[in-house]
């Protein structure tokens, strides 16, 4: 009799763990409120006219307003261009990684998906990251850019912070859409002879 | 009047050989415990992407345990060849050792090459894997010389609770060589040799199942079926593997309480096997063990489902959304090969311990 209620107490403690773990406890975790990172930038263009031969300066200050993002994304793109060597140098960088440079016909992310859509780029970019980012940090990438070519340079800038749990885990929230089918922010500046 | 030719230190060897090649054996099975905390550490904070120089904690876990694994090693060399009886008998686990350490201590400078060829390398690699291989050589070898000095000197219960000590390196680096074989963590700008997905579902569905019921129903065995050695075995890695990779995520801080649940399977494991050892309630235990690998492998073994169920981007804090979204399904695929290969542990172990415990 002892011997059948132990038994009998260890299957209804064992039918409790499977309940618990395969069914009550998951859905309590996954009704619990994912993170929500909230990035954000600020740049500023050293000159909106040059001469060809010169150089500008963008400078991005980015933050995180939202909550501790695992990944802190600013992405500066330069679709006038093949190749940034020799256009595009760093100046100021402090983010955690170092930068990470696409080349054309790279396969990248798209549609903030962080790569489980992909697509194939059609200019040159520089990513800076951050794993991870505290809320209202600071992150600071410069960079000087010495134009070849006569005309409108532009320049695309967004943020993206993972993970990408909603409409403002990007900035900007609308716009221009790039080669990834996000959103950017265009800078330009004029290059005269 | 005779005259000994024997110093006092050959003396004191001959004397103190068996104990020399026990201590050794510890020294061995300590060593890989603690390179394979710090490893799994250490990949908690890769995948966290924590600043980390050469002298971070887990590097400085991993490498004291390379050199208490080496010391135990020749300590084991010493205590053997001053052995006066048993010498056979300990001979297979020196050689085990021997061969592991090599392998273990061959794998730094083929790292070192490795990565100033290509860089930085995944998880699974030929010189992680020549690592974690001697890791797993060097805790058998330990696990071996352990288990026959305690049968040897048929030692006091106290005694055979170092059969924790001599299973858990073993279990933690096994876990190491079915992680590097199924997780994603091996794609690197020169190689990528992260597991086809299908390959590593099917490997993660049943070497995980078959090598839990292996560990906890070994040591059961080894230690001549004492009650109380398979909760314990199963709480420490329980207890390892929330330490090192769950609570170093403070995104997963919370989930610790289910992980903590993972203890009674193993408690009820014990109890059945102490209540009746008849073949069924060896295998039911088996089939119990092997079904909650799942949830035993928390959260890590996520990564290998996701890749063929979700394809989902993981980041460290959807680690356990992830998780608990896939749970169900995982277990509906899982569960009947998670059973029989549960029970296929039970069988192996019985073979096993019979080896290791023959004269």
């Amino acid at each position: 009799m002892k011997r059948f209620l132990i038994y009998f107490g260890a299957f209804v403690i064992l039918s409790f763990y499977f309940i618990l773990t395969i069914f009550v406890l998951p859905s309590e975790f996954l009704m619990t409120e994912q993170l929500v990172p909230e990035p954000t930038f600020q740049a500023v263009l050293s000159d909106s006219k040059i001469t060809l031969g010169d150089s500008f300066r963008l400078d991005i200050v980015s933050v995180n307003t939202g909550d501790y993002a695992d990944i802190h994304i600013v992405s500066v793109a330069f679709p006038d261009l093949i190749k940034t060597d020799d256009v595009v140098k760093i100046a100021t960088y402090d983010f955690t990684l170092s930068p990470s440079y696409i080349y054309v016909d790279e396969e990248i992310g798209s549609k903030y998906s962080g790569g489980v859509e992909t697509t194939f780029a059609q200019y040159p970019s520089i990513e800076a990251m951050s794993r991870p980012l505290k809320p209202d940090v600071p992150t600071h990438f410069d960079i000087v850019v010495t134009p070849k070519e006569l005309g409108l340079f532009n320049i695309y800038v967004k943020s993206i912070g993972i993970p990408h749990t909603s409409s403002i885990s990007h900035y900007p929230y609308s716009g221009v859409l790039d080669h990834q089918n996000e959103y950017v922010q265009v800078y330009s500046v004029t290059v005269n002879p | 009047m005779t005259i000994s030719t024997s110093n006092p230190s050959e003396t004191f060897l001959k004397n103190k050989s068996k104990f020399i090649f026990l201590i050794g054996s510890i020294f061995t099975s300590l060593g890989i415990l603690l390179v394979t905390v710090g490893g799994s550490w250490d990949i908690t904070n890769h995948l966290l992407s924590k600043p980390e120089s050469f002298f971070s904690p887990p590097h400085a876990l991993m490498y004291s345990g390379v050199a208490i694994s080496l010391t135990g090693v020749v300590l084991s060399f010493i205590g053997w060849r001053n052995l006066q009886k048993f010498k056979d008998s300990y001979f297979l686990s020196l050689k085990i050792k021997l061969i592991g350490i090599g392998l273990l201590t061959g794998a730094g400078p083929l790292d070192f090459i490795w990565h100033s060829y290509f860089g930085l390398d995944g998880l699974l690699s030929p010189p992680h894997f020549t690592l974690i291989t001697g890791m797993f050589l060097c805790s058998v070898g330990g696990m071996i010389g352990i288990s026959k000095y305690l049968k040897f000197n048929n030692s006091q219960s106290v005694m055979k609770y170092l059969l924790i000590l001599a299973v858990i390196p073993v279990w933690l680096s096994a876990s190491g060589i079915i992680s590097s074989l199924s997780l994603p963590f091996s794609s690197t700008d020169f190689f990528q040799f992260n597991p086809e997905p299908t390959i590593a579902f099917i490997i993660a569905s049943l070497a995980y199942p078959f090598l839990i019921s292996l560990s906890l129903t070994l040591i059961f065995r080894l230690s001549n079926y004492q009650f109380g050695m398979l909760s314990i075995l199963g709480g420490l890695f329980l207890l390892i593997y929330s330490s090192t990779a769950i609570v170093p995520n403070f995104a997963m801080f919370d989930t610790v309480q289910f992980y903590a649940l993972n203890l009674i399977p193993f408690v009820i494991s014990d109890i059945f096997l102490k209540l009746n050892r008849s073949k069924l309630s060896r295998f039911f235990v088996g089939g119990l063990l092997g079904s909650v690998f799942y949830m035993t492998y928390y959260p890590y073994v996520m990564y290998t489902y996701n890749e063929i169920l979700l394809g989902k981007l993981v980041s460290p804090s959807l680690i356990y959304f992830v998780y608990f979204e896939l749970i169900q399904t995982v277990m509906i695929y899982t569960i009947i090969p998670a059973i029989i290969m549960g029970i296929l542990g039970v069988i192996i172990s019985g073979k096993l311990s019979k080896k290791i415990l023959m004269n």
